[in-house]
């Protein structure tokens, strides 16, 4: 080695050790090895401006709908306004550019768009137009999707009885013979009885569709989901892979008496029955605001994030029980999500927490976990400044919070929200709906700047169809993404979160992998073949088509 | 040495000091036996405005000649050779086995005939899998592998920017067709084509889908993948990680870092950073930069008309309709990272700014020919595109049961043959020892070519393999 070597080597050594100390404090720091994705607030430039507001009803939902509601694939977004008139925004972002919304007439009287909790979409009427199921306060509403965003009421047409009760969840299956969707409705207090709000919950509904004539369907009878305990998210979900899903409550203790979480088994043409103690059902009291559900391990049986007061629950099906039961255990101090206090600033009280949601915001593969916090509006008890959590899933299992590094903490008071990729750059953005302040609407950099975002992981976005058949959307499908040895699964679900929805693209992080093997079980338990897609792209999947369609956005 | 300190005065007078750019390790004594001793700031490599040749080249000679040792990290106990890091379900017992590796313990130890960045003997073959589910393989059985001759790098740097060129313009393409769907409200159709070579046909709609079943020879992303047998890998750069990973358990930060693994050693052997984007960077600068093959000089007059008659014989019978003489290259700036890889390979977005390594500059390919808009004339006898090449009449080709990256058994990348007069034995798995019986081999797509060589006589047959063993990678 030559003198001039040996020189240069000193320099080599201080830049290295430098640049380890930096990366060290910055694990310390973030506590992520994972990509931190950064976000940048965008709502007022994107134009949207639009507050939920009023008063007790609406301390709870504030949701939102993420659809295409216009058939150019990009998702647009239905705001929940509370005393506020509800909104409709189109997407006219420009492809990798900043979010631009433009607010657009739903057609809607403003009766009708006013007292609105949340939203979700579906293809309820099969013609695979989006539909949308208005969650109010007062009679909700079906919402027949016409295409251009325009909507008509189907209440009537579809013998509808939207009720009188204040609803605050939703979630929707179809039925195997049925070619219309079951509809579940979750109602928080009911206000008339004697003694409200304490311990007046109202029951939940279950509407299933009645075949008339020329196949016209209705939804006229209500089944009773009785007792009802204050529900805040409710979602279909084959707990324990029976091919047969269940519906999962998540209840407010606030209210209830007596009450507890719910998992009701829905048995095709017989009448709901809730699970029990001498089914396995154990008793879990919370404050039950949103629920979250991925399958982390892949194992069939997929896991629950509860958000409440205090920590967010975990629960994972428990591995030393039966599995036919529904005995779950909690996992959330293990890996790392109880997210129970604000992770930033000098307040110290319990968390608020709301819409939880899994997605990959950094397109490593792993899942993340988001969740709206926000006090419900002066409780004394708990974090005043309560900053939404972004908690970030990591190689080991557990996740990390990168709320703050990430830009997404604010002091505003999240409810309902939804990660999507509003500007179809393959990153997921958020839109959180706050509570008496503005909808804050993030768009995700990557690892880049508001100038320039640039990519993080590969990723690759799914929808599926089945034209052609009933259920043209696939609800109750699984998505299977292999990348390697590597497997991740997400399924289309109609529900959970908090009075939000989403429906669309399903978006996969495929880390360095720059292929992937997509499978799909359709709703009828039917596997696909595997279908073979690169990375960073959007594919269409049609149900017996050989080859998947690609979709470039303009 | 000498060399080396005069790279290093002509950077100082260019004004950032080389100590910026290129270190070494101090602490090493002279008789380590630790190959990686250097590494290359590529992001202060790329703002200095110095030549990126002249620093990157000769560190990567020396890495694609180096012999790793575990001092270096080589060996990946807890890793598979894969693309994706995976981790093995077993660890072997065996730092070395020509199986799943380790295979090498130097990138020159098979790319080395007739020189260092050429190909290899059947005794340097390969065994090729993607190391998923069955990476620990210890059997040449072929239902978990397959077998492959050595490839030579020579020219590397010109097809790559071929390869990125037409990928620009088939994606240009795709982006019309998807607008004129668009704005006439009706699907549209296009037949792909660059360079004078077709790729099939897309359908673009309205909404902006697109019916990719017609597609022909390339992927549905239309990213064109151009080195290995198969044509499945985009650039030098994704294939030096894969390369470092799978045959020396070498492995890159850029892929198996902390970043998208959650650790810094994820093969487990006790080493972290086993090698740097600096270090890649100078691999892949060696290799872009090593000279095309030529064809031979001073031949005597007999063989040098046979040739000639070959060369024609070669276009008539259609041969050159795939191996086609030479395609037209736009630029000679190679930018590292390049426009089209992936993460898990350092892109263009993972820096401030792309080295600039102009090809321009270099001797060897100042002496190619030019066609009348300028353009350099790469004699690489390709089309970049793959193909079917055997059937059940002729499928001595078909001789793998495993399909690579989403591409058929019987399917490969058209060979350059630039250089073939010096990379025998022939075929992707190297197991045909003359031109002729190469030539025989062909099916598939190439069968009518094939039998028109078959129907020639004797002496035609003969001048183009005089014509195919001019085509020689100078040594």
């Amino acid at each position: 080695m030559n003198k001039l070597s040996f020189t240069i080597s000193g320099a080599f050594l201080a830049v290295g050790m430098a640049a380890n100390s930096a990366q060290a404090d910055e694990t310390a720091r973030s506590g992520s090895l994972a990509p931190v994705p950064a976000f940048v607030e965008e709502a007022l430039s994107a134009g949207i401006d639009h507050t939920y507001d009023g008063a007790w009803e609406f301390f709870v939902g504030g949701g939102t709908a993420i659809f295409d509601c216009n058939g150019d694939r990009r998702p647009d977004l239905f705001v929940a306004g509370g005393i506020n008139q509800a909104q409709l925004f189109q997407n006219v972002s420009p492809t990798g550019g900043a979010l631009k919304f433009t607010a657009v007439d739903t057609g809607l009287g403003a009766k009708q768009s006013g007292k609105v909790l949340g939203a979700y979409p579906l293809d309820f009427n099969n013609d695979d137009i989006l539909d949308l199921v208005v969650l109010r306060l007062g009679e909700n509403l079906l919402l027949e999707g016409q295409g251009a965003c325009k909507f008509e009421v189907s209440n009537r047409s579809l013998g509808f009885d939207g009720g009188r009760e204040w609803t605050t969840a939703f979630s929707a299956i179809f039925e195997p013979d049925l070619d219309y969707p079951t509809l579940a409705f979750g109602n928080y207090v009911d206000r008339s009885k004697p003694g409200a709000p304490w311990g007046t919950c109202h029951d939940n509904f279950l509407f299933r569709p009645k075949a008339g004539e020329n196949n016209h369907v209705t939804y006229p009878d209500a089944t009773r989901l009785s007792p009802g305990y204050c529900t805040l998210s409710i979602l279909f979900t084959d707990w324990n892979r029976s091919g047969e899903p269940a519906l999962r409550v998540s209840n407010d203790r606030h209210y209830y008496r007596g009450g507890e979480e719910q998992l009701w088994a829905v048995p095709p043409g017989r009448p709901p029955r809730p699970y029990r103690k001498a089914d396995g059902w154990q008793h879990l009291k919370i404050w039950g605001m949103g629920i979250a559900s991925i399958d982390l391990d892949v194992d069939g049986f997929p896991e629950y994030a509860l958000t409440s007061m205090g920590d967010t629950k975990l629960q994972k099906l428990d591995g030393e029980s039966d599995e036919t039961v529904p005995v779950y255990q909690d996992i959330a101090f293990d890996l790392g999500v109880t997210a129970h206090r604000p992770y930033s600033g000098e307040d110290l009280k319990p968390s608020t927490g709301w819409h939880s949601e899994f997605q990959d915001v950094n397109n490593d593969g792993l899942w993340d976990l988001f969740i709206a916090k926000g006090n419900v509006e002066a409780m004394p008890d708990f974090a005043d400044i309560d900053p939404d959590n972004l908690l970030l899933g990591q190689w080991n299992g557990k996740f990390a919070e990168v709320g703050d590094k990430a830009g997404i903490g604010t002091d505003r008071r999240g409810r309902g929200a939804g990660l999507a990729d509003f500007n179809a750059d393959g990153l997921l953005d958020l839109v959180v709906v706050n509570r008496a302040a503005p909808v804050s609407l993030f768009r995700n950099l990557g690892s880049g700047t508001s100038e320039q975002s640039k990519p993080l992981g590969n990723w690759l976005a799914v929808d599926i169809r089945q034209p052609g058949k009933a259920n043209s959307r696939a609800v109750g499908a699984k998505i299977s993404v292999k990348t390697g040895n590597r497997t991740v699964v997400k399924d289309i679900q109609v529900g959970a979160g908090h009075a939000s929805g989403q429906m669309g693209f399903v978006h996969f992080g495929l880390g360095v992998a720059e292929r992937a093997n997509v499978r799909i079980k359709w709703p009828d338990g039917d596997w696909s073949h595997g279908y073979r897609v690169f990375a960073n792209g959007h594919v269409i999947i049609e149900r017996g088509v050989e080859k998947a369609r690609l979709w470039y956005p303009e | 040495m000498i060399r080396n300190f005069c790279r290093a005065t002509l950077a100082l007078t260019l004004g950032l000091a080389l100590s910026q750019i290129s270190h070494a390790d101090p602490d090493l004594p002279p008789w380590s036996e630790k190959a990686i001793q250097e590494d290359v700031d590529i992001e202060a490599l790329a703002a200095s405005g110095q030549d990126p040749i002249a620093v990157l080249q000769p560190l990567g000679e020396r890495l694609f000649s180096a012999k790793f040792t575990t001092l270096d990290g080589a060996g990946r106990p807890d890793a598979t050779g894969a693309i994706v890091p995976t981790k093995v379900r077993r660890q072997s017992h065996l730092t070395f086995q020509r199986l799943a590796g380790l295979d090498a313990n130097a990138c020159a130890s098979c790319h080395n005939e007739p020189v260092a960045g050429g190909s290899g003997a059947f005794t340097a073959n390969v065994f090729v899998s993607e190391g998923f589910t069955s990476a620990d393989f210890d059997t040449i059985d072929p239902q978990f592998s397959n077998e492959r001759n050595t490839n030579a790098i020579q020219g590397a740097g010109l097809i790559e920017l071929l390869a990125r060129e037409m990928t620009s313009e088939l994606r240009k393409q795709r982006k019309n067709v998807l607008a004129k769907a668009r704005a006439n409200g009706r699907p549209e159709q296009i037949a792909l084509e660059t360079k004078g070579v077709s790729f099939g046909s897309l359908t673009a709609y309205p909404d902006g889908t697109l019916e990719v079943s017609e597609l022909d020879g390339i992927d549905d992303d239309l990213t064109l993948r151009p080195f290995s047998q198969k044509g499945v890998f985009p650039s030098l750069r994704q294939f030096t990680v894969n390369a470092m990973n799978a045959h020396h358990g070498i492995q890159s930060t850029e892929r198996f870092g902390s970043k998208w693994t959650g650790t810094d050693d994820f093969d487990a052997d006790g080493h972290t950073t086993e090698m740097t984007p600096g270090q890649i960077s100078a691999l892949v600068a060696w290799q872009a930069t090593l000279p095309a093959p030529t064809r031979k000089e001073n031949l005597p007059d007999i063989w040098q008309q046979a040739a000639q008659k070959g060369e024609e014989l070669f276009g008539e019978i259609d041969c050159s309709s795939c191996h086609i003489p030479a395609l037209p290259l736009e630029s000679l700036v190679f930018y590292d990272p390049g426009p089209f890889d992936t993460a898990g390979t350092l892109r263009q977005s993972d820096v401030e700014t792309p080295l600039a390594l102009d090809l321009s500059t270099l001797d060897w390919v100042k002496s190619l020919p030019r066609d009348d808009q300028g353009r350099v004339l790469v004699p690489l006898f390709g089309d970049l595109k793959r193909h079917k090449i055997a059937d059940a009449a002729n499928d001595t080709f078909g001789n793998e049961l495993l399909a690579q990256r989403f591409v058929a058994r019987d399917v490969f990348i058209t060979s350059e043959l630039w250089g073939i007069g010096s990379t025998a034995p022939y075929g992707h798995r190297g197991d045909l020892t003359t031109l002729n019986e190469v030539i025989l081999a062909h099916g598939g797509d190439a069968t009518e070519s094939r039998k028109a060589y078959s129907k020639l006589a004797e002496p035609d047959r003969q001048s183009i393999i005089a014509f195919l063993r001019s085509l020689e990678i100078a040594k």
